[in-house]
């Protein structure tokens, strides 16, 4: 049977818009967020300490594109990845030794970062991904570890005599010319945190998501019902390293350098925490841990020792006691600004309106009830 | 991991061939004693236990402040096993205990596991700072046979480990402990309804598990050197080891081990100490497209 056939119009509306959120934007949110992205630096600018946050926005944004595509590898489609770092890394270096040592326009070796990275991770990914759990772990720690090497070791281009590469040139403004180089990167980062976080709220939302919920919930019957698991985990793989290259190659251009100390294991286990600290698998708990261990990070840089006592610790209490992190807080709390409550009670009417359509529709010959002999 | 010397040009073939050979037995060894932890736990708990090289690194700094106290090593192995095993037993009550059974095991466990070894790690440096220190040998000196060094401390390191081994082979073989671990690695619902204690029996596999790396930690930390990040290289061998050997796989494990331990002393000594951890990953992705469940394994579309 089909849906729009046998439902009344009105649950057949909700359904699709519970089904479909991006048709029916909540424009008062957006706009109002959008407004006050665009206005905060020109206000931060004027303090002081403002500089240090503009700095810290960057970063939010850049990182919490990190975080966010891996946890749509790592917590969404269970694959256990740990080269997310690598990638980010594969990304920097390539648009910074193009742009430093091969003197490419900056926006050109940019723009070849992302797609160097997919590639890339398609060639982890092709002999990998058929594999589970333990191997993929083994598999890609021994990438990091190698690119590790290789970028230390390498030729005197890529690991700059064992110092990374360092003075690498900076994006020209454009139009923008005029302002501090905070400003231009400020808003490169957030239009870039825009794209990235939208395209991967759509990925939640889309097919390819609601097939991972299928297969969470039930393997044997997703796999029956027709999905590729290995064609749909490539494809997240791929996606994910795309903005992951992307947010590597901007943040080397933001910096202007980008050093072996990017695979040391402290930086996978901040952005892991990110991810578990914030709600593992949620689309919103990467943001959410994003912003708050960047905070932290920043409030207690006297105590980096026991930062990383105090991460390690909290990493084991959140997946022991609250798996599903901060964000249900978060959300909750933030749900009347987001005007979320309205929808869920649409579903669950939509549900409703469904439910009894279904109830009422008796003469239907596809229920189970008259499909049993007499 | 380089265990011991590079080969100086004049030396000839059949010296480097008994080298490769002793450093592989020395090497696979230790490899043995972390893997078949790391297997044990697998089989049995299915947990993957990235804590490993924090247990590992945890014992040899027991077995440290010991000696530093002026007692032999003799009395500082037991007490890195112990001291490896009580934190094992504390990994059981605080992660294993309180999550079995709640969905999304697999991805919970792994994240609480590198918690663990994050904390523990930072805690170790905390209290003994970043410096490295060494374990003396339990008999220093060496002996040369044809050319080739052999530490009396090798020898036993060897000794010990090929004993612990053996034991713990026959401990899973014939005691009625180690048949419980059996029959729950095989199938805990059964085992559950014969009456095995499972809870008690896992908290007993990762004692146990927990005291073999603290042995390693110490016996490996004789010949190199320790620091609170010395147990990441030990940890990922080892679990090329337990992949290697087909995961829960006792004796695949062992046999693993050795291999595993000269074919990385080979390359050590032929092609030299930097090419050792590259040629072991790339050996293990080959082998895992040919024969994805390892030596001894048994083919499953599910791991993990």
């Amino acid at each position: 049977m089909t849906t729009s056939d046998s439902i009344s119009p009105r649950a057949a509306d909700l359904i699709d818009r519970a089904a479909a959120p991006w048709r029916s934007p909540k424009w008062g949110a957006i706009s109002s967020l959008g407004v006050f992205a665009l206005i905060l630096p020109a206000v931060l600018l004027r303090f002081g300490a403002g500089t240090f946050m503009v700095h810290l926005l960057i970063s939010f944004f850049l990182w919490s594109v990190v975080a966010q595509s891996w946890n749509l590898v790592l917590a969404v489609s269970g694959i256990y990845s740990f080269a997310q770092i690598a990638l980010f890394a594969v990304g920097g270096w390539v648009t910074g030794v193009l742009s430093m040592s091969f003197g490419w326009n900056p926006w050109l070796s940019l723009a070849l970062a992302p797609i160097v990275t997919t590639v890339a991770a398609l060639i982890i990914g092709l002999p990998s991904l058929r594999l589970r759990g333990v191997y993929m772990v083994l598999l890609t720690l021994a990438f990091h570890e190698l690119l590790r090497n290789y970028v230390t070791t390498g030729p005197r281009v890529i690991s700059g005599g064992g110092y990374g590469l360092i003075g690498v040139p900076r994006l020209d403004p454009g139009p923008l010319s005029g302002f501090s180089h905070l400003v231009p990167s400020y808003y490169l980062a957030l239009i870039f945190f825009t794209v990235a976080t939208f395209a991967i709220w759509w990925v939640f939302q889309s097919p390819i998501g609601v097939a991972f919920a299928a297969l969470r919930d039930s393997e044997g019957y997703a796999v029956g019902r027709g999905v590729d698991q290995f064609r749909i985990k490539l494809f997240l793989f791929g996606f994910s390293a795309f903005f992951t290259g992307l947010a590597g190659g901007l943040m080397t251009h933001y910096l202007g350098s980008i050093s072996q100390s990017i695979f040391a294991f402290s930086v996978l286990i901040n952005v892991l925490a990110m991810i578990v600290i914030g709600g593992w698998g949620s689309f919103g708990g990467p943001i959410v841990g994003t912003a708050l261990l960047l905070g932290l990070q920043e409030g207690l840089r006297d105590l980096s020792d026991f930062r990383t006592l105090v991460l390690g610790l909290a990493l084991t209490s959140v997946a022991v006691l609250a798996p599903s992190g901060l964000w249900p807080i978060v959300r909750d709390g933030f749900r009347d600004f987001l005007d979320e409550s309205a929808d869920v009670e649409a579903e669950s009417e939509g549900g409703r309106a469904l439910l009894a359509d279904i109830g009422d529709g008796s003469g239907n010959d596809s229920s189970p009830q008259s499909a049993t002999p007499d | 991991m380089r265990l011991f010397w590079l080969p100086t040009s004049d030396e000839t073939d059949m010296s480097q061939l008994l080298q490769a050979a002793w450093g592989g037995v020395l090497a696979g060894s230790v490899y043995g004693l972390m893997a078949i932890g790391l297997t044990l736990i697998w089989g049995a708990v299915r947990l993957l236990n990235l804590a490993h090289g924090a247990l590992y690194v945890a014992g040899a700094y027991a077995a440290w402040i010991v000696i530093d106290l002026g007692m032999p090593l003799a009395v500082g192995i037991p007490a890195a096993v112990i001291a490896a095993g009580a934190l094992g037993y504390g990994m059981h009550a605080t992660i294993i205990r309180p999550m079995l059974g709640r969905p999304g095991w697999d991805s919970a466990t792994i994240i609480a596991t590198v918690g663990v070894a994050i904390a523990l790690q930072a805690a170790i440096l905390l209290v003994f700072g970043p410096r490295v220190k060494q374990i003396p040998a339990v008999i220093p000196g060496s002996t040369v046979i044809s050319s080739v060094r052999i530490s009396y401390q090798g020898l036993v390191i060897v000794l010990v480990a090929v004993v612990s081994l053996a034991a713990l082979f026959f401990y899973l073989r014939s005691s009625r402990q180690g048949m419980a671990i059996r029959a729950i690695s095989q199938h805990m619902d059964a085992a559950a309804l014969m009456g095995v204690p499972v809870q008690r029996t896992y908290a007993l596999v990762m004692v146990i598990s927990a005291g073999l790396a603290g042995l390693a930690g110490v016996l490996l930390s004789s010949v190199l050197f320790l620091s609170p990040t010395s147990g990441f290289t030990p940890m990922i061998i080892a679990l090329l080891v337990t992949i290697f050997g087909g995961l829960g796989s006792v004796k695949g494990t062992i046999v693993a081990a050795y291999l595993i331990g000269i074919l990385e002393s080979s390359v050590q000594v032929y092609l030299g100490g930097a090419w050792a951890l590259p040629a072991l990953f790339i050996f293990i992705i080959f082998m895992l497209i040919v024969r994805p469940s390892g030596l001894f394994g048994v083919p499953e579309a599910r791991r993990l």
